[in-house]
């Protein structure tokens, strides 16, 4: 789901650095004053297991390709803003060290993946936790996969509109939005459910190790 | 008289006619093949690509990969070329390649150990990069 270089217009990643520059900001003040010697340990444990999971795709039929992310984990376990900052730091040293999503498409990668896919876990989670801890989990996983995705989905749709010579060929990416909706909200649709199983089990898992590093 | 002017006006309608008509030739060449895969060498099959030469807007081939993910061009120049792919749902590549006068471009193929050598690299870079936020914490939470 990461967008690659050549994607995206300057009208579209020079904005989106602008708000990411601001959100990135905040987002370090709040986890320099909130995080502690204590969690860091487990941040960085699932920071590295969403950078190993991001890297690993599965192939689907029809050629394409999915992986999973890790980000309603990290979203979860660590909230919101702690949750974009570790996924915007996965995000950047994909691009960087693999050329796995773009340098100029971090921005938008990290906003789409790291903050909305984050708030939309987070958000599942506050509402559905009460009625039952597992679902909501589940629904978080779920949430992240398919957030992110309509909004990128949105974000490569609209490029043939806002960047096109005066004959209207697109300068960018070519496809409208009547084709990367469905192409990427149907396949993502369907991983979101491993991504919420990957969610409940990950957080399980977390709780038990947890409970055993005190003990 | 007539008939003869007929003649020549129906001759030179088929010659006219003949500026529509395709043709093909077949000939052999060397064609740089570039093969395109995602991560698990899974080819990146009947996907739009083109082809730019460096500094130019106006490709100089563009179509779809075959069923292997692949691209065969021949180049008409020696110098550098542009390589755009991308796939519906927002996969893709741009990269760059030169083609010399007698040689073709370097593979840059990626065996199975660079890529999971890479990843426990970036995963190793991951959990330094923590311990010396750690650090940074202690300092400032002694």
């Amino acid at each position: 789901m990461h967008i690659p270089d050549g994607f995206l217009s300057p009208q579209t990643y020079l904005p989106a650095y602008a708000l990411a520059a601001g959100l990135w900001w905040v987002a370090a003040r709040r986890l320099r004053s909130q995080l502690d010697a204590e969690r860091l340990p487990w941040l960085a444990a699932v920071t590295a297991l969403a950078f190993v999971l991001m890297m690993l795709a599965l192939p689907l039929p029809g050629g394409s390709s999915v992986h999973a992310a890790g980000i309603a984990l990290l979203a979860v376990n660590f909230g919101i803003w702690t949750s974009f900052m570790a996924v915007s730091l996965v995000l950047a040293m994909q691009a960087l060290l693999f050329g796995v999503g773009g340098v100029t498409a971090l921005a938008v990668n990290a906003l789409a993946l790291g903050l909305a896919g984050s708030a939309a876990a987070g958000l599942a989670w506050r509402i559905f936790q009460p009625i039952h801890a597992g679902l909501a989990l589940i629904l978080a996983g779920w949430a992240s996969v398919v957030v992110p995705a309509a909004i990128i989905a949105v974000v490569l749709g609209i490029q043939p509109v806002i960047a096109h010579d005066p004959t209207g060929r697109p300068l960018f990416f070519p496809f409208g939005l009547s084709v990367t909706l469905p192409a990427l909200l149907i396949p993502h649709a369907l991983l979101g459910l491993g991504e919420g199983l990957l969610t409940w089990l990950g957080t399980l898992t977390l709780e038990r190790l947890r409970l055993r590093h005190v003990a | 008289m007539r008939s003869a002017l007929r003649f020549v006006l129906v001759l030179l309608y088929i010659h006219s006619a003949q500026a529509h008509e395709l043709r093909h030739e077949l000939s052999q060449s060397q064609a740089i093949v570039i093969r395109l895969t995602y991560a698990d060498n899974t080819p990146f099959s009947f996907e739009t690509y083109e082809i730019y030469p460096e500094g130019s807007n106006l490709p100089t081939q563009v179509g779809r990969t075959d069923s292997a993910g692949r691209i065969a061009f021949l180049p008409d120049k020696p110098g550098r070329w542009r390589v755009k792919a991308q796939s519906e749902d927002g996969h893709g590549l741009e990269f760059a390649f030169a083609t010399g006068a007698s040689s073709g471009p370097m593979a840059t193929g990626q065996s199975l150990y660079d890529r999971y050598g890479r990843i426990l690299a970036g995963v190793a870079l991951i959990l330094g990069l923590f311990g010396l936020f750690n650090l940074y914490l202690k300092g400032k939470h002694p």
